[in-house]
C-alpha cells in the first residue's frame, strides 16, 4: 500500500465558462497517486478531451513544494474580483492541515491584478495557477503525446 | 465515517477558508471530478517495478534543480545515461528563473533506470538532485483492503464538500 493512499493532500484547479459555445472548461485534480485532467472546447466543434494517470511519491513531493513556496494557504480571497459572465477560477487545496477553496473571476492580464482590492493576493494566486498549470502540461504532454490545449 | 475522514483528522484541526466552501464550487457535471472515463496509457508492462511507460517511452522527474540551470545543463548531466527524447525545464513563470525541476524522456526502461540511480544523490551546480520515474502504474482494481472505500463510491463531489466535518 503505498504512503500517498492516507495522505489527505488534494489539488483542483478549475476556470471556465458557460457560453454561446456550452459550458467551456479546463480542471485538473490530484488525489490519492491519481491525476486527472478535462478540458472541454466546443469552438469549432472540438471535443471534450479527459485524461488520467497515476504519478510517483517525486512528483508529489514536487506538487506540495510548489504550493508551499507559494504561501498561497495564508491568502484569501475575500476581497477577490467575484465571478462573473466571463467565467470563474475555483482553486481548492488540502495540505497539511489547511484546506483552500477560493474562486474568484477569469483575470485577463496583470493590470487587473494591480487594480484589484487584493493585488498581492492575487498575484500569488495567479503565479501559482501559472506554475501548476505549466507543471501538469508538460506530464501531459509527455505521458499522452497531445497538446492539452 | 470512514477510514478515509478519520485520517484527515489525524493531523489536527483542519483550517478552511475561502468563498468556495460556500458557493458549491467544484461541482461540475463533465468535469475530473465525476465519474466519466477519462483516457489512459495502458500498461501491460509486467515489470517488478511500479513504474509506468509512457506513449513514447519512460519519463523521469529530477528535482531540485539549481534555479540558474541550463537545458545544457541537464543535458550534458542525462545524456550519459542514454539519448534523450525529450527534455522540459520549466521555468518560474513569476521569477522566469528554473522551476526546480526537469522532465526527461527515454526510450527505454534501462536508459531511466540507470538514470535514476546513476543520477539521484548526484549535484548539479552544487545542489543535490532527486530522480524518481514521473509515472506508475495505476493501483489494482478489484476489492480494496483496509479502505473507506472512497474509490468504489465514486467521485461525484469533491472531498470539500463530503466531508462536510473538516
Amino acid at each position: 500500500m503505498s504512503s500517498y493512499e492516507n495522505d489527505p493532500f488534494y489539488l483542483r484547479y478549475y476556470t471556465g465558462h458557460s457560453g454561446k459555445h456550452g459550458h467551456e472548461f479546463l480542471e485538473f485534480e490530484y488525489s490519492h497517486g491519481r491525476l486527472r485532467y478535462a478540458n472541454n472546447s466546443n469552438y469549432r466543434n472540438d471535443s471534450l478531451i479527459r485524461k488520467e494517470m497515476w504519478v510517483g511519491p517525486l512528483v508529489v513531493k514536487e506538487l506540495k513544494r510548489i504550493i508551499e513556496s507559494s504561501d498561497i494557504t495564508k491568502e484569501d480571497d475575500a476581497h477577490w474580483p467575484k465571478k462573473d459572465i466571463v467565467g470563474k477560477q475555483e482553486l481548492e487545496i488540502r495540505i497539511g492541515n489547511d484546506h483552500i477553496a477560493f474562486e474568484t473571476a477569469k483575470i485577463g492580464s496583470l493590470m487587473a491584478i494591480q487594480d484589484s482590492e487584493d493585488p498581492e493576493g492575487l498575484r500569488v494566486f495567479y503565479y501559482l495557477v501559472q506554475d501548476l498549470r505549466c507543471f501538469i502540461f508538460s506530464l501531459i504532454s509527455l505521458h499522452f503525446k497531445i497538446k492539452p490545449i | 465515517m470512514s477510514d478515509d475522514e478519520m485520517n484527515i483528522d489525524d493531523g489536527g484541526v483542519v483550517r478552511r477558508k475561502g468563498r468556495g466552501f460556500q458557493s458549491g464550487a467544484g461541482v461540475n457535471e463533465a468535469g475530473v471530478t465525476s465519474e466519466q472515463k477519462y483516457d489512459r496509457v495502458e500498461s501491460s508492462h509486467a515489470a517488478e517495478t511500479r513504474a509506468a511507460r509512457s506513449v513514447e517511452g519512460w519519463i523521469v522527474l529530477v528535482t531540485n534543480v539549481h534555479e540558474e540551470a541550463s537545458e545544457e545543463d541537464v543535458q550534458d548531466k542525462f545524456a550519459e545515461f542514454g539519448e534523450i527524447k525529450n527534455l522540459h525545464l520549466n521555468l518560474d513563470r513569476r521569477t522566469g528563473y528554473v522551476k526546480g525541476y526537469a522532465l526527461v524522456e527515454y526510450e527505454t526502461m534501462g536508459e531511466a533506470q540507470a538514470a535514476i540511480d546513476g543520477a539521484s544523490g548526484t549535484t548539479l551546480l552544487e545542489q543535490t538532485l532527486q530522480c524518481d520515474y514521473a509515472f506508475v502504474r495505476p493501483p489494482p482494481t478489484g476489492p480494496k483492503k483496509g479502505r473507506g472505500g472512497r474509490e468504489g463510491r465514486g467521485r461525484s463531489a469533491s472531498p470539500s464538500r463530503r466531508r462536510g466535518g473538516d
